[in-house]
């Protein structure tokens, strides 16, 4: 059941980043999602594998959903509220999407923890929390620090 | 976490080649704007982290990298090491002017190039292969991620302005 949902959950933030309109450049949208991507990466294997505060299943098909959630669904998430933001005509809009976007991935995170797929050791779902919150912070920091590289070169010729 | 379990020829090697292929970027005349030239390094160590953190490490594991199961400094270092591989894919890409007619072969190349650098790294301790995993089944992964290095460079290059001095108009028509 977990590798359906968490692929049906892939898919779909897929298709919605795909269909909705794009304020970010291509190149900006792929600095993101490499950012976060390795990010999410390092942050499980540390957190999991270093640290031991959660254990992670052993079950391959479940283990196939933990992927997809670490590596498709947080980052590909996170950049489409970026981009959704980006959109938005006010800050409180845009706060909205950031809370939004965290309870999406608190929800699959729920999931994740309903059928087995992780096991708190060490942890709870608040620490979960803020580091979602502090990805969408990263994300927009990162696109920034892009946006500033692209200008800058654009000024030098 | 460790810097180092033990600090011998696989982490010398890797310091040597991290010195070497920075150099050899830093050296070359500039090709593309900076935040493509980012945007391609980060492309190359993005492969690195994700396939050595899925088949090389959690219930797959076919690998140890370096010395140690535990994260390590140098296995860092190692990822490091695809970003210039990347950067000089794309390099090269437009330097010999890969068309249809050459994209295949320069493919084949590079991942010929990667299994032959694995070879190397298992022979220097770089990389260890457990589970009956060998050095040519990593042919299809190179394969995989060199095409996907190429076809997106392909896609970036039809949608903007990548090169600092543009020499063509038209990629893959050819």
């Amino acid at each position: 059941m977990a590798f359906t949902l968490f692929f049906f959950g892939s898919w779909l933030v897929l298709t919605l980043f795909t269909i909705i309109p794009k304020k970010l450049a291509f190149t900006e949208n792929t600095f993101v999602f490499l950012i976060l991507l390795v990010i999410s990466i390092n942050w499980t294997w540390i957190i999991y594998e270093e640290f031991k505060f959660i254990e992670s299943t052993e079950t391959p098909m479940d283990y196939a959903a933990f992927l997809m959630f670490r590596s498709i669904i947080i980052p590909i998430v996170i950049i489409t509220q970026l981009n959704i933001s980006a959109l938005a005509r006010s800050r409180t809009l845009s706060l909205w999407t950031i809370v939004l976007s965290t309870a999406c991935l608190l929800l699959f995170t729920f999931f994740s923890l309903h059928f087995g797929m992780i096991k708190y050791v060490n942890w709870n779902i608040a620490y979960d929390a803020l580091y979602y919150l502090a990805l969408h912070g990263i994300a927009y920091v990162t696109l920034k620090i892009f946006q500033t590289i692209q200008m800058n070169e654009v000024n030098d010729l | 976490m460790n810097i180092w379990k033990n600090f011998d020829v696989n982490e010398i090697s890797i310091l040597i080649m991290l010195i070497a292929s920075y150099a050899l970027i830093y050296f070359l005349p500039r090709k593309y704007k900076r935040d493509i030239a980012l945007l391609f390094l980060f492309f190359g160590f993005t492969i690195g982290v994700v396939f050595d953190f899925t088949i090389g490490g959690g219930i797959i594991d076919f690998y140890t990298l370096n010395d140690s199961e535990r994260y390590e400094l140098f296995d860092f270092f190692y990822y490091l090491l695809f970003a210039p591989f990347s950067y000089l894919f794309v390099y090269l890409y437009d330097t010999f002017h890969i068309s249809k007619k050459t994209f295949i072969v320069y493919i084949i190349a590079w991942a010929l190039l990667g299994v032959g650098m694995q070879w190397v790294f298992t022979l220097i301790n770089i990389i260890e292969f457990k589970k009956d995993y060998r050095v040519p089944y990593s042919f299809a992964i190179f394969l995989i991620t060199q095409t996907i290095t190429a076809l997106y460079y392909e896609n970036v290059a039809s949608k903007r302005q990548i090169l600092r001095r543009p020499k063509r108009n038209t990629r893959m028509d050819s």
